[in-house]
């Protein structure tokens, strides 16, 4: 046997081949093999208008596949959250100085500006792990973890989900299930619901950690009813129960007549809240069903996505979403997606605007403007492209605006002459990049 | 061929595609009816049958068989189309019927390109001896596709003829063709390559072996020894500008038996191995 | 309770008569598109479920309505 030396045959054998084959200019073959691991990843910018929140985000979900179509999915998502938020206390023409919720120090208003919060300096970090595998042929299972953890708040959680096809994988019939066990520690503790809010170093109205235990039912069916049209529709139940209040919302307590937040006497030498106002306080029960109906349609090389969401629950909240997206291809290698939603919701039943001395105190009250009555219309675009390499990247810009009404039974005296709802105007930036 | 042939086609009328589908279908069988060596009265046949006369034989058959000389020099004489004979002997059905030293010596009188006389276009070998061109026919028939594909206006294709296939452009608006190259099933997950263009064979000996007293036996037969190559690998799948091309470097790889990967990594395709 | 039950039979109702509908399996090559998919992009359909969990009174819908936060 001849010494085994390995030379490169590729230049006979091309010209070889070339012989046999004849003329013809053969195209040099491109070929990878693809990765293990799949990555999505993104950076994104939420900014509301003035001094209100602003978040920086960067998440990452790395998926890899086994043998059989099973799958690990494992993700990180880290939120950078600074900017202040409504407390629900309203605007006065004279300044108002509030406690912060650490109870250490306090904080003014301006006269005639919407009292804001700036406690909010935080970061949060969340992560999730998913496992899918198919059961028989037609079925799959899908089983997964999640928790997240900010500096007054920590989650943890469990999901699973059964699905089988039917009728030639025309139909899917999906159940899902999602267990949420979360707990809170306050800055400061939880206050004491419906208490006054307390001068700095006052803590005597707190209690402490807080639970929240969210159940999530999902049931859903997907239909194929053409070659270019899909659709899905979902039933979903949900129960919260434990501490639902957000320990930092405030209500300001008016005068009856006058509708103006009442003064409070302070303490010589002491710092505390120029006028009185009262920590809010929810039900600690929720129950929300929704349903939601999904469909995307191709028309020829477009792709038009339309989705509606109906949603009730027993706090008296009825909320409406409609959400439309139409992908544009250009070219083989980039498209563009207008994107539309429209969300309108009715207030929570315990939303009120302010707290009146006349009236006697209420179990339940909240003067949180995501509690209310509001509108809210979000228009973007996002651009996706291909790379060099065949990867995806995508930029999307999208403007949100919330404008919210206060019924007029709830409208006191000079309140009356003042923009009470805190509208919202937010931008969203968001660079995907996935590879 | 053996094994099903397809062709995957992306084209803008249904009566395009169609045509196309008739046309690879034709140009396959053409190829099928003229060089297999099951079929009678074709040109291999002819040559099988000599006796030891010498046949004038055509244009193409005269390529193909230059090719085969080619092949024959690049391998050290391990690809040989004389090898067929050796079938005689070893029958690779799972079983352990291995046979004896005397009977395989004896029918490697019979195998040897040293034997064969060939000034093209006339072939000239001892009596009892035959060609067999199934080692390269395949992907001959490929590429030949794949030319006519490109002939009538180079939509993209994906000719596919059992597991040897070409792809002659990348699918509009996809990036790519995505073929998977079969894992062992339970506990090796299949390779997807994502193919442009190019081509794609496979050297493999999944279903035809022998077994005995633990050992087994690939298919691939040494024509140098009339026993089969020593540590073969399971399967070998090459990825090349042409079929007949990446047929052949994963065959003599094949033939190279334990030091396949070696070979491999000395050549400029892609190559994936699996023992 | 009343539009619990209207809201769960109009879905099985929806439910129970696609039995019929569909395509053959060589008809799905539009559907097996990405673009297709009822989630295109599953980080930017979290982010968005994220954002409206803080701001709105709704969440979820399409799925299970992500981890809990306390984003105020």
């Amino acid at each position: 046997m001849s010494k085994q030396d390995n030379r490169s045959i590729s230049a006979a054998l091309a010209t070889a081949t070339c012989t046999l084959l004849g003329s013809g200019v053969v195209q040099p073959a491109v070929a990878q093999e693809e990765p293990d691991w799949d990555f999505n990843t993104s950076l994104l910018y939420y900014g509301e208008d003035g001094d209100r929140v602003k978040d920086f985000s960067v998440s990452a979900i790395a998926r890899r596949m086994f043998v059989d179509d099973r799958f690990l999915t494992l993700s990180l998502t880290v939120d950078g959250l600074t900017g202040a938020t409504p407390s629900g206390a309203i605007r006065q023409d004279v300044p108002q100085t509030f406690t912060r919720p650490s109870g250490n120090a306090a904080y003014t208003v301006p006269g005639g500006v919407l009292p804001l919060d700036d406690t909010f300096k935080d970061t949060r970090v969340a992560i999730s792990g998913g496992w899918q595998q198919p059961i028989g042929e037609t079925s799959l299972i899908n089983v997964g973890a999640s928790a997240s953890k900010e500096y007054d708040y920590m989650h943890l959680g469990v999901n699973a989900k059964y699905a089988r096809d039917f009728n030639q994988r025309n139909t899917t019939l999906s159940a899902g299930i999602a267990l949420s066990m979360d707990s809170l520690d306050p800055v400061g503790g939880a206050p004491t619901p419906l208490t006054p809010m307390l001068d700095v170093g006052d803590t005597s109205n707190r209690l402490g950690d807080q639970d929240k235990d969210v159940l999530d039912v999902v049931f859903g069916v997907t239909q194929v009813i053409s070659r270019n049209l899909v659709v899905q529709a979902n039933y979903s139940y949900s129960m919260s129960d434990g501490y639902l209040t957000d320990p930092y919302k405030v209500l300001s307590l008016v005068d009856g007549t006058t509708g103006d937040t009442l003064l409070r006497t302070l303490t010589p030498g002491v710092e505390g809240p120029s006028h009185q106002y009262l920590f809010e306080n929810r039900p600690d029960e929720r129950t929300k069903h929704s349903l939601y109906g999904q469909a995307k349609y191709y028309m020829n090389g477009k792709v038009l996505d339309a989705s509606y969401r109906y949603m009730t629950d027993d706090w008296d909240i009825d909320s409406h979403t409609v959400d439309l997206r139409y992908r544009i291809p250009f070219g083989t290698d980039s498209y563009i997606e207008p994107h539309l939603r429209f969300y309108t919701q009715t207030e929570a039943e315990f939303y009120q605007l302010s707290i009146s001395d006349a009236q006697p105190l209420p179990s339940f009250a909240s003067a949180d403007y995501r509690l209310g009555d509001f509108d809210a219309i979000t228009a973007g675009v996002k651009y996706g492209w291909r790379t060099r390499n065949d990867n995806e990247m995508s930029l999307r810009v999208e403007a949100y605006r919330q404008a919210g009404t206060v019924p007029g039974s709830q409208i006191i005296g000079n309140q009356a002459s003042r923009d009470n709802y805190p509208d919202l105007n937010a931008v969203i930036v968001q660079f995907g990049y996935r590879f | 061929m053996g094994s099903p042939c397809e062709l995957v086609c992306e084209a803008p009328k249904r009566a395009h595609a169609l045509r196309l589908t008739g046309r690879v279908a034709a140009e396959a069988w053409r190829i099928e009816e003229k060089f297999s060596r099951y079929l009678e009265g074709n040109i291999v046949a002819r040559i099988n049958a000599a006796s030891g006369k010498t046949i004038e034989v055509d244009e193409e058959t005269a390529d193909l068989l230059d090719f085969a000389v080619t092949l024959y020099d690049l391998s050290e004489h391990r690809f040989d189309i004389t090898s067929g004979v050796l079938r005689r002997v070893w029958r690779f059905d799972g079983s352990d019927c291995i046979p004896g030293v005397s009977e395989v010596e004896a029918v490697m009188q019979l195998v040897g390109w040293h034997r064969v006389s060939w000034q093209r276009p006339y072939l000239q070998m001892p009596a009892g001896m035959e060609i067999d061109l199934g080692g390269i026919g395949k992907e001959y028939a490929v590429d030949r596709c794949a030319a006519l594909i490109r002939e009538e206006g180079g939509d993209p294709c994906l000719v596919n003829f059992g597991g040897d296939l070409v792809a002659t452009e990348a699918p509009d608006r996809r990036r790519h063709w995505k073929v998977a190259i079969e894992g062992d099933s339970a506990t090796e997950a299949d390779r997807i390559v994502n193919l442009k263009q190019g081509a794609l064979a496979t050297s493999g000996d999944a279903r035809r072996f022998l077994l005995k007293d633990g050992r087994r036996y690939s298919h691939i037969l040494d024509p140098t020894t009339g026993w089969p190559v020593p540590d073969a690998p399971r399967s070998i799948t090459i990825v090349a500008d042409t079929c007949v091309e990446a047929g052949a470097v994963s065959t003599l790889a094949m033939l190279k038996g334990a030091a396949a990967e070696g070979f491999l990594k000395a050549q400029t395709a892609a190559f994936w191995c699996r023992r | 309770m009343n539009k619990t039950i209207v809201i769960a039979a109009t879905t099985l109702l929806i439910a129970t008569g696609c039995s019929s509908m569909g395509v053959e399996p060589w008809e799905r090559d539009v559907l097996a598109k990405a673009e297709m998919q009822l989630t295109t992009d599953e980080l930017e359909a979290a982010t968005d479920d994220h954002i409206y969990f803080s701001k709105e009174a709704s969440s979820g819908g399409r799925g299970f309505g992500g981890g809990g936060c306390g984003c105020n």
